[in-house]
């Protein structure tokens, strides 16, 4: 593997959907050449490995306002890239168990609201009119978001992948991306195993691995990966609407296009992107248990496969987005502690403004990558980093 | 009026009486071939193919169980069987008319995109034209429900086939007592053997060095609960299967596997065919040659036919046509002609036949192998991965063996393989000879003899369906479209079509997509990658996996 060329004006760590959309801004921008390098193949990461969900209903403001911006992108995608991603907006269902999570959901509810969402607070018997077969015995009520939703990743992936090698951006897969050359304290080229780059500008938009390529860069960050399992499940003719997330232990499963029940459920297991990908069985099991429980009718349906992804996961649940004060061209788009998918559409545009050298308009306290050394209060974190 | 020992089922509006020992499949199927179900995209009408418990071709509904597949299930007397698909019947779906309405394909993620304000109804119409089983809220609970099994073990064998049945004797007459799963049904072991049938294991978890010592074998009784399996020592025994094939209509009703026809019941046998086109000119063809006799049309080759095969097919005066290649089969409910071609620009010429054996090529059912984590190598003589072994089968994972057609080793040495795994893992130790020549295997360089066929297939005109994922009716088509777009690498191409998504876990699609891929992508198949396979290795009900207790006792006491 060769690259194209031995300088570019940005180069991009990380082929997933925060990059590509990166790359698809910064392209229309007309700040060509671009090249993104990924150490996988295309969707091999955690843009090929969620379950889909894009949600608007978050404890944090500025979250919430980044989400809806993402649903107008993904509601006109079709017509902008080509490809359908099949997103369906038929809500997502947050459940409670206990009126302590009920409080907390209604806090969200009433936040989500004040943003003109049309967010509902649903008793029991609403939710089981949504679920059919629920066993909402346990339930004491939940929240539900419409205009939120359920897509494809694929072609979602597809349809950005295709806008930006259109617009001309070099996209390498297989190609590690090994440090980054600095002069004068500054950017100066991207080290990869397919040799070096000058650029003058990297986003790490690596996902899972950017906490590894930020230190690869001698950057001391936060940024944890950790791994999440999920299934998928023979398909079945439509019977279940919304996302449902369960708030006591996260887990979440929605129905797809196709009719596969999609879900997961957080399981801890050690940190670090060292250990790979596999799949456990006690995920299988204890996943199985929790929907049977709670809609026995799929009880007779077979698993298909499993797998699992890394979540890029911050201290304080929120992304890390803008150029790094300590190495200036050193621009970070990460952090998205599993929701990349969902935010990628309207974070990636303040990225590229980032990399322009334009104001992100993104509230510093609450994204930027300083945030974690800045002496004093913490903003408010996003703790809802379920499904 | 049968006895009270007789085992009825009632199917749409008729009540089916099920002899002792027959599959849902063979009672549904005494007086011909069925149609039980329709495709996924294009609703075509398919029929049993695989007879093994693997694919696609034979789902129904049985009581509140969506997706069964009728050749795996052992009825119970009263059972409700009625078909997933098809309106207002699985033989004539109104829906059908898609397959005729889209002679170019139908890519689902290209289309259905414009004007914005129809896709919710588009939405609303494809959600409900391509989910499969029916979800039904009244589920009538399983009291007492199913009952999980688990087991500790030194040694565990998966496969009761020829190679892991000769290395469970062996091993008893060594002094150990191995534990064997078997997806075949019945209890039969060798004395001081233990057997569980019907148990088809979904996953293996090798070893951890912060876990436990033991391997984890996680999997389920068909009908029944789920199993937890742990061992110190793990011998995969899991045989092989038919390989598919790519023609027009390669998914029309009378297209199966050999392991199928191998599989019929007599009354079956008589019903089902009655001039069969058999394709393959090696051991597999012979065995089908023996089996269906007169009732083989012709014996077609996309390569060589070997003399024993020539003798056998000259003596039942049967036409052999090696070196050809097969085009299209023609008919809907029903094969009815195959058209064919000589290889090398060679005349086309049809052949009359109501059915199309595939028997060309077996296959490693390696799933497993490739789940725990072993170093797999590419061998041309098949075009199939197979575990890198040591001559008594020892993998790159410390402590999983692989044997017999798993491990790429012939019919001929099965027994040998088998027991030379058991010596080699015996708690007694064997005082050990010379250390034994490696069996013969698959040959694991020179020319791919598919690989050349499917070169020059693809350079003739094609037109109909070329089904090359029969679970999801991806196309051939939809493969060089996304070829074409710049997909590369079979990974990618999987998660842009679809291709290996569905219900047989990639067996019947991804071993011809690999070569299909080495030829356009021009590079060896071993460059194009695998598919990474992801547990379980068969479709494992929810009910059955919920019955094990989650975080997983010590099996071990």
């Amino acid at each position: 593997m060769t690259l194209g060329r031995s300088s570019y004006r940005t180069a991009i760590v990380g082929g997933g959907i925060v990059g590509l959309f990166t790359a698809y801004h910064l392209a229309k921008a007309g700040a060509g050449p671009i090249l993104i390098v990924d150490r996988g193949f295309l969707s091999g990461g955690a843009s090929g490995r969620n379950g889909g969900g894009v949600r608007q209903q978050w404890e944090t403001r500025a979250t919430v306002r980044l989400a809806r911006e993402a649903v107008a992108v993904y509601r006109r995608f079709g017509r902008e890239f080509g490809y359908n991603p099949w997103f369906r907006q038929s809500g997502y269902l947050f459940v409670a168990e206990s009126s302590t999570e009920l409080a907390r959901l209604t806090t969200v509810h009433d936040l989500v609201r004040s943003e003109g969402l049309g967010s509902e607070l649903l008793k029991p018997d609403a939710i089981a009119a949504k679920v059919p077969g629920i066993a909402s015995g346990s339930l004491v009520g939940g929240t539900y978001l419409r205009s939120d939703g359920v897509l494809y990743p694929f072609p979602a992936i597809w349809g950005v992948y295709e806008a930006v090698r259109a617009l001309g951006v070099e996209v390498a897969f297989g190609v590690d991306a090994v440090g980054v050359e600095t002069k004068d304290g500054r950017v100066a080229g991207l080290r990869t195993s397919a040799g070096s780059v000058v650029t003058p500008t990297v986003v790490n938009a690596a996902g899972g691995w950017s906490g590894d390529f930020s230190r690869r860069a001698g950057l001391a960050v936060p940024n944890v990966a950790t791994r999440h399992e999920i299934l998928a499940t023979e398909s079945l003719k439509p019977f279940l609407d919304p996302m449902v997330v369960r708030v006591s232990d996260g887990l979440y499963f929605s129905q797809t296009v196709h009719g596969e029940i999609v879900g997961g459920l957080t399981i801890p297991h050690p940190s670090g992107t060292a250990s790979g990908l596999p799949s456990s069985s006690e995920f299988l099991r204890r996943m199985a248990r929790a929907l049977v429980k709670l809609l026995p009718g799929l009880a007779g349906l077979g698993v298909l496969r499993a797998w699992s992804g890394f979540y890029d996961d911050t201290p304080d649940g929120l992304p890390v987005i803008g150029e790094d004060p300590r190495l200036p061209g050193f621009v970070h788009a990460n952090g998205f502690g599993g929701h990349g998918f969902m935010l990628a559409p309207a974070s990636s545009a303040r990225v590229a403004r980032a990399v322009l050298g334009e104001p992100t308009g993104l509230d510093p306290a609450l994204f930027a990558p300083a945030r974690f050394s800045a002496p004093g209060a913490a903003a408010a974190p996003e703790r809802l980093q379920l499904g | 009026m049968g006895g009270p020992s007789t085992t009825k089922v009632r199917y749409r509006d008729r009540v089916v009486e099920v002899r002792p020992g027959e599959t849902l499949l063979a009672a549904l199927s005494r007086r011909g071939l069925p149609i039980l179900e329709r495709s996924a995209r294009y609703r075509r009408p398919r029929g049993p193919f695989c007879g093994i418990g693997q694919c696609t071709g034979c789902l129904v509904r049985v009581n509140d169980r969506p997706l069964v597949r009728a050749c795996r299930h052992n009825p119970a007397d009263g059972d409700v069987v009625a078909n997933e698909s098809g309106w207002p019947s699985v033989r004539f779906d109104l829906f059908g008319a898609v397959d005729l309405l889209t002679p170019g394909g139908l890519d689902p993620f290209r289309g259905f995109r414009r004007p914005g304000f129809l896709v919710p109804l588009y939405q609303r119409v494809v959600r409900r034209l391509s989910g499969y089983g029916r979800y039904s809220v009244e589920v009538i609970p399983s009291a007492p429900g199913p009952v999980p099994i688990y087991r500790s073990t030194d040694i565990a064998i998966i496969g009761a086939g020829t190679s892991g049945r000769a290395a469970a004797e062996r091993l008893v007459s060594l002094g150990a007592r191995p534990l064997l799963l078997d997806r075949a049904p019945g209890s039969a072991a060798p004395d001081g053997a233990e057997r569980i049938g019907n148990a088809s294991v979904s996953m293996l978890t090798p070893p951890t060095p912060d876990g436990p010592r033991e391997f984890s074998l996680l999997g389920f009784v068909e009908n029944g609960g789920g199993f937890s399996v742990r061992a110190r020592t793990v011998v995969v025994a899991t045989g092989g299967y038919d390989g598919p094939l790519l023609f027009a209509g390669n998914d029309r009703p009378g297209v199966v596997t050999a392991d199928l026809v191998l599989g019929l019941t007599p009354d079956q046998e008589r019903s089902w065919f009655r001039r069969a086109a058999l394709v393959g000119g090696g051991p597999r063809a012979r065995e089908v040659l023996d089996r269906l006799g007169q009732k083989v049309a012709a014996v077609i080759a996309p390569g060589e036919v070997r003399p024993e095969v020539v003798r056998a097919a000259s003596d039942l005066d049967i036409p052999i046509y090696p070196r050809s290649l097969i085009l299209a089969a023609q008919g809907r409910k029903r094969i009815r002609r195959l058209e064919l071609a000589a290889r090398g620009q060679g005349p086309h010429f049809s052949l009359a036949c109501d059915g199309v054996v595939l028997a060309h090529r077996r296959l490693p059912n390696s799933s497993l192998l490739f789940q725990g984590g072993v170093e797999m190598e590419w061998r041309a003589g098949t075009g199939a991965y197979y575990p890198t072994v040591e001559p008594a089968g020892r993998t790159s994972v410390p402590g999983l063996y692989a044997i017999g057609e798993v491990a790429g080793v012939g019919r001929a040495d099965a027994r040998a393989s088998g027991e030379r795994v058991a010596d080699a893992i015996a708690p007694r130790s064997v005082t050990a000879a010379a250390p034994a020549e490696a069996l013969p295997r698959v040959p694991r360089d020179g020319p791919s003899e598919l690989e050349g066929y499917y070169r020059e297939l693809l350079g003739e005109r094609r037109s109909g369906r070329w089904v090359a994922c029969r679970c999801e009716d991806v196309l051939l088509d939809d493969v060089e479209r996304a070829h074409r777009a710049g997909y590369r690498g079979i990974e990618v191409l999987k998660r842009h079509t679809s291709l290996g998504a569905g219900l047989c876990q990639g067996r019947y699609c991804l071993p011809d997509a690999l070569l299909l891929l080495a030829i356009r992508e021009e590079r060896p198949p071993s460059e194009v990658g695998y598919i990474r396979q992801r547990p379980p290795v068969y479709p494992t009900p929810l009910a059955a996996l919920a019955s094990l207790d989650p975080t997983g006792p010590a099996e071990r006491p």
